[in-house]
């Protein structure tokens, strides 16, 4: 029935698309459209046990413009405004999850994979960019140290996780335990982690390489956007705080409105709306008590934004570009792949931590999107020589990742028997909190 | 690179200082001392009517102010769309055709007076003034613009907010659906405007007559309502459902904007469907539009609110015309359905029932504003969310007497 559904729907679009006409309302429809058609597949995906984020995805990719065109460039374009609220939202989640108190005994394991699996892996795929010079026209012209010092960033920019995509996996399965937290933990922390290397190698590499492009433009802009992203994080967290805790109506509302606004304007100023949203989570979590009555007020919300998100996503995939980097590409996403699994089972033994966490975390990381992307495009603007061409291969390594780690995560999460947990986590809660009440 | 650094900080400053008064401003409206306030000045309904935030849209949209600049109006103006279906769905969901079989002898009659009445004293008086203010030079007789603008504002004229039943107390069922009669009698107007006034060219594809255009709007929307039934039915948490029923309405209403129809009327013979047939859904459906009926709406009013061409004087000058003749016409409904019919049994201050303008009708001009971008449809903008306010007003001051002599039935707040 939900492929039926999924048929009809089609139909309908298209039926729709054969009318000549554009604006606003274009957007209304692929939006309707895309939620419908991408929940339906999303079903479909799970009843194959696959992961329904993927399904997602996959929706976008199809009605994309790169296969069947349902929905044009132009709708695509316009359909980003979600991004901007969705990574707000969840990244605000994905802060508010973050209460230290809880993740203190976490908090070592977190440090080693982040330093083993993260730095690590980036380390890794500079080294392999370097290695696949004569695949990669671009990497070839330079001579040995620039050639070096760009893979280096390259390989920053393409170890990035996906905090988004962990969240949105974590909640679809409902995991809860050890493991699902220090992944989530290593994700956050690792996109600060990236964006402070990316600064850091990129102004050495422009030095090096000669870049036309100001080097100290580059620096002030990552400060800017670091500090300033966690100075806002922390006012809006106390604004949404604060309306939370003496006004509480339409509650949702005003959180959803303060992550577009996050969005909109944090996006016109460089700041990183992750990161602000991410502030004002964690400040939420652990400095006021309204960090419960903000996550139910998420909850609702945040399908729709998912959905819309990831299939969007999805039909920003251009297939015949990735058919023209397949082959580099593929090879980064193995090489990441073993680096980062590799890596946190080393960084997990380390820190000693327990077995689910060694055998299972590095999955966790696997999953890539946002952030390597508008990283790549800081690269096109660092690089503008050759940066394009950069960038067209990050693009691959993160279409081929979207594809495929969300689906091995969600694997992971069910092996490693946190899958379901969560509800059962917090029934043994409840009655340790009532006789506190 | 496009904002240079310098602007940053002033621009995040203004907004987290909005943000900080609009947090203000919620936790001022909630105390019980700004509520008494509120009912003492009778502008409770005016606030329960979401008007505050069309101010706060006015404001933010301001260029001093420069928050809801041009570009990001451009980003947000497929909210309105969204909103426009949104309102028509909700409209068409509270139609439930079931109730309309224990009316009594002669609501037909009194609807028809109640709705006709007002709109032709309104279609007259205000073509007569878009014609007198309309550039004679350039007056297209095959395409009148000043009549469609008419009609536009006729047909917002002639339905009452349903609000105004709050009155009415437990003796007002039928009255109520009376509303919801008008409100249904709008659409159909509504319905007519755009498929007799459709925007023509090259770039418009699809070339049918002009009344196919009218069949293909009650289509559309029992082909949506169809579709949104067999989807709805499959959501198993509340959180689907919301999913679903956003996806429909947008679907709906980004479907009928497509074909230059009245979103809202597509969205509104959804709802109706979907009321009218049996099944699960209909629980499920009403709990998720109470859910999001009144955000949404205040979402689209703020997004009115900023793109509103208030500064036209030809809009404020329409004003007394359209809230006169729409009066006119109302009163002259009132006496005919009391004379001709048993239904307005309560005939006390049929000022503070029939004047009220709501939501529907804000709505019904918007959509002619998207689908008529050109032309002079700004300035009925103006005349109906101006015309809203006075005769909320006027409702208020009328309804005082009544409040006195029958204090049980003092002027309440829809809740």
């Amino acid at each position: 029935m939900n492929f039926l559904i999924v048929l009809a729907l089609v139909g309908l679009m298209h039926a729709a698309r054969t009318f000549d006409s554009g604006g606003s309302h274009a957007t209304t429809l692929a939006f309707g459209f895309v939620l419908l058609a991408a929940f339906f597949t999303g079903r479909i995906f799970a009843n194959l046990r696959l992961p329904k984020l993927t399904g997602y995805i996959a929706t976008g990719i199809l009605v994309g413009p790169a296969v069947l065109g349902l929905l044009s460039p132009e709708m695509v374009h316009d359909l980003e405004i979600v991004d901007g609220v969705a990574i707000a939202m969840i990244a605000l989640t994905a802060g508010n999850e973050l209460d230290l108190r809880a993740f203190r005994p976490l908090l070592r394991s977190i440090q080693w994979i982040t330093l083993w699996a993260v730095v690590g892996t980036a380390l890794l795929l500079g080294v392999a960019v370097f290695a696949m010079q004569g695949l990669l026209p671009f990497l070839s012209e330079l001579s040995l140290v620039p050639a070096l010092a760009v893979a280096v960033v390259m390989g920053v920019v393409m170890s990035a996780q996906s905090p988004a995509v962990v969240v949105a996996l974590r909640d679809e399965v409902e995991a809860d335990g050890p493991m699902s937290r220090t992944v989530l933990g290593v994700v956050v922390i690792a996109d600060l982690v990236v964006i402070l290397l990316f600064a850091a190698t990129s102004s050495l590499a422009q030095s090096v390489v000669g870049s036309p492009g100001e080097l100290s433009d580059t620096l002030s802009l990552l400060t800017w956007e670091i500090l300033g992203s966690l100075t806002s994080g922390v006012l809006v967290g106390s604004i949404i705080a604060a309306y939370l805790r003496f006004v509480g109506r339409n509650a949702a509302l005003f959180v959803v409105a303060v992550c577009f606004v996050v969005a909109e304007v944090g996006s016109r100023i460089h700041f990183d709306p992750l990161l602000v949203a991410l502030a004002a989570g964690v400040l939420i979590r652990n400095t006021t008590r309204q960090g419960d009555l903000l996550h139910s007020q998420i909850e609702m919300a945040s399908l729709p934004v998912y959905v819309v998100f990831f299939a969007v996503a999805g039909a920003h995939i251009d297939l015949r570009l990735l058919a023209s980097v397949a082959l580099p590409a593929t090879a980064i996403v193995v090489v990441r792949g073993i680096g980062l699994v590799f890596g946190s089972r080393i960084g997990a033994h380390f820190a000693r931590s327990p077995e689910t966490v060694r055998r299972w975390a590095g999955f966790g990381l696997l999953p890539q999107a946002g952030l390597a992307l508008a990283l790549a495009a800081l690269f096109v603007k660092t690089f503008p020589g050759f940066g394009a061409e950069a960038r067209a291969l990050v693009l691959g390594v993160v279409a081929l990742n979207e594809l495929i780690a969300p689906a091995i995560y969600r694997w992971a999460l069910v092996r490693s028997g946190e899958a379901g947990q969560r509800e059962v986590a917090e029934t043994a809660d409840r009655p340790a909190e009532q006789p506190a009440a | 690179m496009e904002v240079q650094a310098a602007q940053g900080p002033e621009v995040a400053i203004r907004l987290i200082l909005v943000l900080v008064a609009l947090s203000g401003l919620a936790y001022l409206g909630g105390l019980p001392a700004v509520q008494r306030l509120e009912r003492r000045l009778r502008i409770a309904q005016l606030v329960t009517a979401g008007f505050p935030f069309l101010a706060i849209g006015i404001v933010l949209g301001l260029p001093s102010v420069g928050i809801l600049t041009e570009s990001v109006l451009s980003t947000l103006s497929p909210l309105l769309g969204f909103g426009l279906g949104w309102i028509g769905f909700s409209a068409g969901f509270r139609l439930d055709v079931r109730e309309l079989d224990d009316l009594p002898k002669g609501t037909a009659r009194a609807v028809g007076f109640a709705t006709a009445l007002p709109f032709a004293f309104v279609v007259a008086s205000v073509g007569l003034f878009l014609l007198v203010a309309s550039d004679w030079s350039r007056l297209d007789l095959s395409n009148p613009a000043f009549l469609r603008g008419a009609l536009v504002l006729g047909t917002a004229g002639a339905m009452t907010a349903p609000q105004a039943a709050r009155l009415l107390g437990e003796s007002g069922r039928e009255q109520r659906m009376l509303l919801r009669l008008e409100e249904l009698a709008g659409m159909v107007g509504m319905a007519f405007i755009a498929a007799y006034f459709r925007p023509r060219g090259d770039g418009i594809g699809w070339h049918l007559p002009d009344t196919a255009w009218l069949f293909l709007t009650v289509g559309l929307g029992g082909v949506l309502g169809v579709v949104a039934y067999v989807v709805l039915q499959r959501a198993s948490a509340p959180a689907e459902s919301v999913l679903l029923l956003l996806g429909t309405v947008a679907f709906g209403a980004g479907f009928g904007s497509r074909l230059y129809l009245a979103p809202m009327v597509v969205c509104f013979v959804a709802g109706v469907f979907l009321s009218n047939v049996p099944g699960e859904h209909r629980a499920r459906l009403r709990e998720a539009l109470g859910r999001l009926e009144r955000p949404i709406y205040l979402l689209f009013l703020v997004a009115v609110g900023a793109m509103w061409k208030f500064a036209d004087w030809r809009g404020w000058a329409l004003l007394p015309f359209f809230v006169t003749a729409r009066l006119g016409g109302k009163w002259l409904a009132e006496k005919l359905i009391r004379r001709t019919t048993e239904l307005a049994a309560d005939a006390d201050h049929w000022m503070a029932r029939r004047a009220p303008i709501g939501q529907l009708s804000i709505a019904i001009v918007v959509s002619a504003q998207l689908l008529f971008p050109e032309g002079e449809i700004p300035i009925l903008e103006t005349a109906v969310i101006g015309g809203a306010v006075v005769t909320e007003l006027f409702a208020q001051v009328f309804a005082r007497n009544r409040a006195k002599t029958r204090p049980t039935l003092a002027l309440g707040v829809e809740p």
